[in-house]
């Protein structure tokens, strides 16, 4: 590859790195605009939009509302994942293809279509609209990624490490929580991340399956469908730096267990 | 079961102090629960296997049978003291009226676009990093990526839509330059839909080229140099065919995905870009009577989806045997 050649990559690349951070940036930007009018050029700043946000009732009760339901339905999302991780990872057995490619559909319905069955299921089974309904239909939808996680992490579990348990007496009970567990926790550390963020971000399951009370998303959607205004910047730009934030520690914390465990 | 299984637990001499272990192990309840669950390979396999499988079957595939038997149904839900009959007549709704199946086959034709514009932007970006980088960079500059992918639909849907807009940043550009007296009217087009859903799928493509890029030799490209072939060649005889299962998966995800976005088309398109998501929500806001239809025209969406995918994965097994021989 000729050094012209590499250059014009590098160029590419920073480019791509341009088109993914500059809306975003701008879209912070916008937020400290002294002005009702969204539109450049932003000639005069404050911070009252943030403080607003602050201080409106109905934004901070969603994004607790937002939490909430990422926490609930990605302890049920762990809890699932992990179990089917563990029936399929390293077992043969008559109909386990099945029972894998039923595990990870959930994630390959596209969006519109997942939440209308999930709309259609909660009414059969007599779920109102609200949060029990959008906490079941997260965890459903991310219960894939934790599987995919786990097992990944599984497969490199060192089968010798379970037979000097078994050797020293352990019964399976034991070498399962003392053995297998703690081996997976980096696995479950990230896939619980990955899961947290999914259903924060989630928009369409959440405004389908939503009673009176908005989500973070779908309040920010609903704002939008009545207006652009720098207090809506103000509130994507919290969620954000939240999201973002989690995402970076969990990146790093993912890499130290990784290096914890390979030495 | 071993019956020395509780004294494993504590090394001689400190059995004054079992350790938690230790008393877990000799309790007889849980004695009896390890007996119990334990007892034969054949019972092992049943307990775990039993709660695994009545999830995926009432909870993964339920929505998708229960959406179905909807769609078959005469009317849902049921109002008190009528019967419901099995009828297609909302299939038959889907072809009667140009005003449902001309969202759909656009939906699919912009998905189909959009992917492709993802695959051409994401390539040489992937391209760039599994082979242009050294190994510590290139974390660094993966990480740096995901970072905006983390954040939600909704915000970057709206990032877009500040972009774009008619006082946005690319109309400012432009005018400042003096390339345009009036803004362009980018919004609310296949234009700026197009730009939001490669915003948002880029990183389900790159994911998977990149680590189709990174798994290939880099002897593999030397050694076509050394036969004498030529830049391009080496790209469409060697890097290309190796690194189509990347390319098959990334473009799966990326279809199925935007074929299911609602939100991005509702804030970034116009009436004349109308896709099916937003005709499949129509049936869900109004009275519930409609329920019915919706359901039939989820389940055509996602049928289509399912078989485009399916060719698409077929188009690339065979382009890959080709290439083997």
């Amino acid at each position: 590859m000729t050094r012209g050649n590499r250059i014009f990559m590098a160029c590419i690349y920073w480019a791509f790195v341009l088109y993914v951070f500059v809306p975003l940036i701008l879209m912070i930007l916008m937020g400290f605009k002294d002005s009702k009018f969204i539109g450049f050029p932003i000639r005069s700043w404050t911070l009252d939009w943030y403080t607003g946000v602050f201080n409106d009732g109905a934004v901070v009760s969603a994004f607790g509302y937002s939490i909430a339901i990422a926490v609930l339905s990605t302890l049920v999302s762990i809890l699932v994942g992990t179990w089917i991780a563990v029936l399929l990872e390293g077992r043969k057995f008559v109909g386990r293809a099945v029972i894998f490619g039923l595990a990870v559909m959930p994630a390959l319905v596209p969006g519109i279509i997942s939440a209308i069955a999930f709309r259609i299921y909660a009414r059969g089974l007599g779920i109102e609209p609200g949060m029990g309904a959008i906490i079941w239909a997260h965890a459903v939808h991310n219960v894939p990624f934790v599987v995919l996680v786990v097992m990944a992490r599984l497969s490199t579990l060192p089968k010798s490490q379970l037979e000097a348990a078994r050797d020293l007496g352990a019964d399976p009970m034991v070498v399962f929580l003392r053995i297998t567990l703690p081996y997976l926790i980096p696995a479950i550390v990230g896939a619980s991340i990955f899961c947290l963020l999914l259903s924060f971000d989630d928009f369409v399951r959440s405004f389908f399956l939503g009673g009176y009370d908005p989500t973070l998303p779908v309040l920010i959607f609903a704002k939008l469908r009545s207006g652009m205004s720098p207090e809506i910047n103000a509130i994507a730009t919290v969620a954000l730096v939240v999201t973002a934030a989690i995402g970076i520690w969990a990146e790093r914390f993912t890499r130290r267990m990784n290096k914890d465990s390979q030495s | 079961m071993p019956s020395d299984t509780a004294q494993i637990h504590q090394r001689p001499g400190t059995s004054e102090t079992p350790t938690f272990w230790g008393r877990m192990t000799r309790w007889t309840p849980y004695r009896a629960l390890v007996d119990v669950i334990y007892g034969s390979p054949r019972r092992q396999f049943l307990i775990l296997a039993i709660f695994p499988l009545i999830w995926v079957l009432t909870q993964h595939l339920g929505p998708m049978m229960q959406m179905a038997r909807v769609s078959l149904t005469s009317a849902y839900p049921v109002a008190p003291d009528t019967e419901t009959f099995f009828t297609l007549e909302h299939y038959m709704k889907f072809f009667g009226d140009s005003i449902f199946w001309q969202p759909f086959f656009r939906t699919l034709a912009f998905a189909f676009v959009f992917t492709f514009c993802t695959l051409i932007i994401t390539y040489p970006v992937a391209y760039f990093l599994a082979r242009h980088v050294s190994r510590r960079n290139q974390m660094l500059m993966l990480l740096l990526l995901l970072i905006p992918f983390w954040v939600g639909e909704i915000v970057r849907t709206y990032a877009i839509m500040i972009l774009l807009g008619n006082t946005g940043a690319v109309n400012l550009v432009l005018k400042t330059l003096g390339l345009i007296d009036r803004p362009i009217p980018f919004m609310y087009t296949s234009f700026s839909m197009g730009v939001g859903t490669v915003y948002l799928t880029a990183l389900y493509m790159l994911l998977p080229l990149y680590s189709a890029l990174e798994k290939l030799p880099k002897s593999y490209n030397e050694a076509g140099a050394d036969l004498g072939a030529g830049a391009w060649t080496r790209f469409r005889r060697i890097t290309l065919p190796l690194t189509l299962e990347g390319i098959g998966s990334g473009c799966t995800l990326v279809f199925l995905i935007s074929t299911g976005f609602y939100a991005t088309p509702v804030l970034l398109g116009g009436p004349s870009t109308t896709v099916f998501a937003e005709t499949i929500a129509g049936f869900f806001h109004v009275a519930g009577d409609q329920w019915p239809t919706g359901a039939a025209f989820a389940t055509i969406m996602f049928l289509a989806a399912l078989a485009l995918t399916a060719m698409f994965q077929r188009i690339i097994k065979a382009m890959r045997k080709g290439d083997a021989r």
